[in-house]
């Protein structure tokens, strides 16, 4: 049916078919009813938006979520955010991982989440890093707390979550 | 007999590249981080280890946030000269002055490289992003380790 009336000369031409320098098809065809798309600059357009979001791509993202309104302070000297259990400051509530609890709670809690992990990885060392994610305008005296806290649970290793400059 | 013509000139068959393309994009889109977020290592300042007397002391500096945002830079046991060894850094508008700590920083390194020790005392008022800016400068200057100390 291409073959023969109208349709013959007017689509499926090939864009490279016609600029052939063996078999050139661009003369033979004067009109077009449809045309061709242009794949080339689709591809390139496509190639670079995976490179620009592969170059963005972080597996460490969920580690943390950030809640609505909570702004991380920002560095330029941070180090890569590791697994670690995560201590959440929100509107004046202490979490846990995700967990409420009260300030004077929170030595016991510690203690209690490094029992467990010696209960489910027998003969490994319970970590002694933890994570505290906090808004930028907290005051220290807040922070007092879970620093004090956090040492005497045996967590010797603050990680301040921060936003990377 | 009929003559067979073969095509020099062929077109790849982009579609398939095309659909590959898209549901990349779409899994980055889906999983991609717009904030970088990192962490700001610091150890606790005090009580954290037991004390040996035999070990020798090491050169360390505090650095004391008054409520004010005046800064106090305590260094001791390094050699360095006695007037640099208390130094007060007053507040910009209220705030820590970043730009005058990260230059006592760095007089301080240059005169004793062995400081790399930096404990920070924060008062009670002292707003957690103004801790975190003075670690960073602390850090850019060449400390190594930080610690925080409690109230």
């Amino acid at each position: 049916m291409v073959n023969q009336g109208i349709l013959k000369d007017t689509t499926f031409h090939s864009v490279i078919a016609e600029y052939s320098i063996l078999r050139p098809e661009a003369e033979r065809h004067k009109r077009k009813i449809t045309e061709e798309l242009l794949l080339t600059a689709l591809i390139d357009a496509f190639s670079i938006l995976v490179i620009f979001l592969l170059m963005n791509f972080s597996s460490t993202g969920d580690i943390i979520y950030l809640e609505k309104g909570m702004e991380l302070p920002k560095a330029a000297k941070s180090d890569v955010l590791d697994l670690n259990p995560v201590i959440k400051i929100d509107q004046g509530k202490i979490f846990l991982e995700n967990k409420e609890v009260n300030v004077d709670e929170l030595t016991a809690a510690l203690i209690d989440l490094k029992t467990k992990y010696k209960e489910i990885h027998p003969g490994k060392e319970a970590p002694v890093a933890l994570t505290i994610q906090g808004d930028r305008r907290l005051k220290y005296e807040f922070l007092n707390g879970i620093v004090l806290a956090s040492s005497q649970a045996g967590y010797s290793d603050i990680k301040f979550a921060v936003v990377m400059k | 007999m009929r003559k067979r013509h073969r095509h020099l000139d062929f077109e790849v068959n982009l579609i398939p590249f095309i659909d590959l393309l898209s549901t990349c994009i779409c899994f980055l889109l889906l999983t991609a981080v717009w904030i970088n977020i990192g962490a700001m290592n610091v150890k606790q300042a005090v009580g954290g280890q037991a004390v040996e007397e035999s070990t020798e002391k090491k050169p360390t500096m505090w650095v004391l946030m008054r409520e004010t945002g005046d800064l106090a830079i305590d260094t001791k046991d390094a050699s360095i000269a006695a007037n640099l060894q208390h130094l007060t850094i007053p507040a910009e508008n209220g705030k820590p002055n970043l730009a005058k700590l990260g230059e006592a920083l760095t007089q301080i390194r240059s005169l004793d490289a062995r400081v790399v020790t930096a404990l920070v005392q924060p008062a009670a008022a002292s707003f957690y992003e103004d801790i975190i800016a003075i670690m960073d400068e602390v850090k850019r200057v060449g400390f190594v380790d930080l610690g925080v100390a409690p109230l």
